[in-house]
């Protein structure tokens, strides 16, 4: 499932932040970025509001890196966190081409902390909490195909509304936030990052190298130390049969 | 007998440098990575990844090298430094699963990944090579530990597993060496385009092979000043001709590969960047390198001993930028003392641990005995060589911090974001989108009806945010608000307009009129 935000209908009320924090039982505050406790934030870009919360990626950087696979993308596309697996070594926080987790740094028994698609409230069948309080349909819960063509309809019908770019359609390999935007995304601090690749490829097209390096590698270090060690016992072997010639010799010319 | 002199000096440094970092430890364990560590989400990984960690490991590399060397190749002339190396290398990787569990968030998980796996993740990658290649490592040290002990059989079974266990371990180590350059692949963003590489990689390797030969050769050296024993000047004229060649190859890719990417440019854009790659290719690995070229066989012990310092150096200098100061955001992070007094107390330890296992094992076995005194005329600290270092890292932080960020020149790039909203079409326009003028209808004793303005009281807050009225006094729900009657709307406005937080119309404690808000027309 996915979000479509349509950032020229968003009034940045902040309904959406409430919520979420309501819904997963964050403190309050801290509403000016995004942070361990505000997993979904209203940016303010020179008069444009944006929503920013994790884009729950397709193919996700985050649960590609995470060695214990902490971060799982579930069947309703949702990218959720298993706690009670996370060893902290913070490779997501690294990874996330948008910078979207984050940490409980103070914390001696600290959790990685982002927007979870209301995964309990999907299964039970209900909306996300921030799509549910959004009182002017800027978010909007749907089915990521559904949500595309959406995003185009608004796109042809409301010409010199919206600029052609649906964010989110290919950006990293596509992601389950669909943003629309009057103002090119660049401006309004989006990351312009690859769309030609999604993010596990760059680390999974060296790592699937790995089986053949190991047989390669070995059979060619065993080969080598047969070829030196041949040689080696060559050279001794000649280095006798000489000497015992030139016993023979000796004894010969006696 | 001045060398006599100096040990309580050392061990008194020790002794500080153990107790500062068993406070910072002591920080760290109580009140987080974030108050023993300048760490944020900005910037999750910085000093103990980027020195303890990628530093650490890459140093190790001589192990795994000379074992090749010695054991698949069969040159027997390296031989003497096989076991120095093997140890260094053992060393760095216990010292490195130490620094990890102080760097992970949660250290009594460091097993998971061993029983929870993700194979599609390289730091997967990297812990299982990481455990198996100590465990490698602890086997091949072994049968120094076992020819002391006088125990035959255990010896006897490691040698007949000698050769698959060597080559067991440079395979391992040729894995996550390279690992830990493809770790950084995931981001070819935030790692600058003088070190992004899709060979990063292959670049990981490489210079690890370099750094680890050059720090066998220092490590002679010093062992030569410390413990009297010091590798032949023949052995050591083979490590520098190896490292001389794979130096070549190294610099060689490495501006090739800038070229091909339509990275060049960088190099000869003045930023702080470009500094650090000169220093660290430059001072790194092209200086070392053409000092060794010339030199020749005459080599001095002396000079050679400066000149892998270098090389140890700019490697050193290629994983901090890699890790640290090519990131973006580097602008919002600088280590705490306490990342420094924690990684200190790692290197104190490996310094320790090294002289123990020297004094106990036979490290130095075939090596050459130098006799005391015939090195150590000029005291057995090599200054010139180290004033050399520190100067030249003293001056690139002075260059560094004179030449602009990669923020700025970003910024230098970037359209001015002023007049966005200008831009927005009409329903883009916050105001546009909010609900209209309500007109509250007088009650009893009104003097006329309220008219209230969304609008108005949008642009007097200092953020637009709806949730400052819409989260308490008037509830989430929308609706509910105006179904509020006559003395509601007071106290509803008056939590507000109290005559202190917003300008009375209520009370009239400032003196205003009911006909501020109740228009009679
Ligand atoms: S936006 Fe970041 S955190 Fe969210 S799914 Fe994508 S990679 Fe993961
Ligand atoms: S910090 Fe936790 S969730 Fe993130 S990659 Fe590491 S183990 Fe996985
Ligand atoms: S989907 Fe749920 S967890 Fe994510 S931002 Fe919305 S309310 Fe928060």
């Amino acid at each position: 499932m996915a979000f479509l935000i349509d950032l020229t209908k968003c009034i940045g009320c902040e309904a959406c932040t409430l919520a979420c924090k309501q819904e997963n039982g964050l403190p309050p505050g801290a509403t000016d970025k995004l942070s361990a406790v505000t997993w979904t934030v209203i940016e303010r870009h020179g008069g444009v509001n944006v929503k920013r919360q994790c884009n729950h990626c397709v193919d996700p950087t985050c649960v590609s890196v995470c060695p214990v696979a902490a971060l799982q993308k579930t069947s309703l596309e949702a990218v959720i966190y298993d706690e009670s697996r996370c060893i902290g070594c913070r490779y997501c926080i690294m990874a996330c081409p948008f910078s979207i987790p984050k940490y409980e740094w103070f914390s001696t028994e600290p959790r990685v902390r982002k927007c979870i698609h209301c995964f309990p409230r999907l299964e039970r069948g209900e909306q996300p909490a921030c799509t549910a309080a959004c009182p002017t349909g800027a978010a909007k819960y749907g089915k990521r195909e559904e949500l595309i063509e959406e995003a185009k309809k608004r796109i042809a019908e409301n010409p010199g509304r919206y600029i052609d770019h649906i964010y989110g359609l290919t950006e990293a390999g596509g992601t389950c936030a669909l943003y629309l935007s009057a103002v090119p995304f660049a401006q309004l601090g989006f990351p312009t990052i690859r769309t030609d690749t999604t993010y596990p490829h760059l680390t999974w097209n060296v790592l699937r190298q790995l089986p053949s390096v190991v047989s390669v590698g070995g059979v060619g270090l065993a080969g080598l130390w047969w070829i030196t060690h041949r040689r080696m016992e060559l050279a001794e072997e000649r280095a006798q049969q000489a000497a015992e010639k030139a016993e023979n010799e000796k004894e010969e010319s006696k | 007998m001045k060398r006599l002199a100096q040990i309580p000096r050392w061990w008194a440094l020790t002794a500080l440098i153990l107790l500062v970092g068993a406070y910072a430890m002591w920080i760290r364990f109580t009140g987080g990575l974030g108050a023993a560590s300048n760490l944020h989400d900005g910037f999750p990984w910085g000093f103990w990844v980027g020195i303890d960690v990628l530093v650490g490991v890459g140093l190790a590399a001589g192990g795994f090298t000379i074992a090749a060397t010695v054991y698949v190749l069969n040159l027997k002339k390296y031989e003497p430094v096989s076991r120095p190396s093997l140890l260094t290398a053992f060393l760095g990787y216990l010292l490195v699963s130490a620094a990890l569990v102080v760097d992970i968030g949660r250290p009594l998980r460091l097993y998971h990944p061993l029983i929870m796996w993700n194979p599609h993740s390289v730091m997967f990658e990297v812990a299982w090579c990481v455990t198996l290649y100590t465990t490698v490592l602890a086997l091949e040290f072994s049968p120094l530990v076992f020819e002391k002990l006088g125990w035959h059989w255990p010896l006897r079974a490691i040698r007949a597993i000698y050769l698959p266990l060597v080559i067991a371990g440079v395979l391992l180590s040729t894995l996550h060496q390279s690992s830990l350059g493809t770790l950084f692949l995931i981001v070819p963003e935030k790692l600058h385009g003088l070190w992004y590489s899709p060979v990063l990689p292959a670049f990981f390797f490489v210079s690890a092979i370099a750094a680890g030969l050059s720090m066998s050769i220092v490590e002679s050296f010093i062992s030569s000043r410390v413990f009297s024993r010091r590798l032949e000047h023949d052995v050591l004229l083979g490590l520098a001709r190896a490292t001389v060649v794979i130096l070549g190859i190294y610099v060689t890719w490495r501006f090739a590969d800038l070229a091909t990417r339509g990275a060049l440019h960088l190099a000869f854009t003045f930023s702080q960047q470009s500094v650090l790659f000169w220093a660290e290719i430059g001072f790194g690995a092209l200086l070392p390198l053409l000092l060794m070229l010339l030199s020749g066989d005459k080599i001095r012990e002396r000079n050679l001993f400066f000149y892998a310092l270098l090389v140890v150096a700019g490697f050193v200098l290629n994983r901090v930028n890699v890790s640290m100061t090519g990131m973006r955001n580097i602008e919002t992070y600088f280590p705490k003392w306490t990342e420094v007094a924690i990684t200190l107390v790692f290197v104190t330890l490996g310094v320790v641990l090294f002289g123990l296992a020297v004094r106990q094992f036979d490290v130095f076995a075939k090596s050459e005995y130098v006799e005391p005194g015939t090195t150590t005329r000029n005291g057995w600290f090599p200054k010139g060589s180290l004033i050399a270092v520190a100067g030249f890292f003293v001056a690139l932080v002075l260059l560094v911090r004179a030449a602009p960020s990669r923020a700025e020149l970003e910024a230098r790039l970037k359209p001015a974001p002023a007049q966005l909203a200008m831009h927005v079409e009409p329903l883009g326009d916050p105001n546009e989108n909010l609900p209209q003028d309500l007109t509250i209808p007088s009650g009893g004793n009104s003097p006329g009806k309220v008219v209230f303005s969304h609008a108005n009281h949008i642009a007097m807050q200092e953020k637009v945010s709806c949730m400052e009225c819409h989260e308490r006094t008037f509830g989430m729900g929308f609706a509910h608000s105006p179904r509020l009657k006559g003395e509601q709307w007071h106290r509803a406005c008056g939590t507000c307009h109290d005559g202190k937080k917003a300008s009375s119309s209520v009370s009239d404690e400032t003196g205003e009129s009911c006909s501020t808000c109740h228009q009679s027309q």
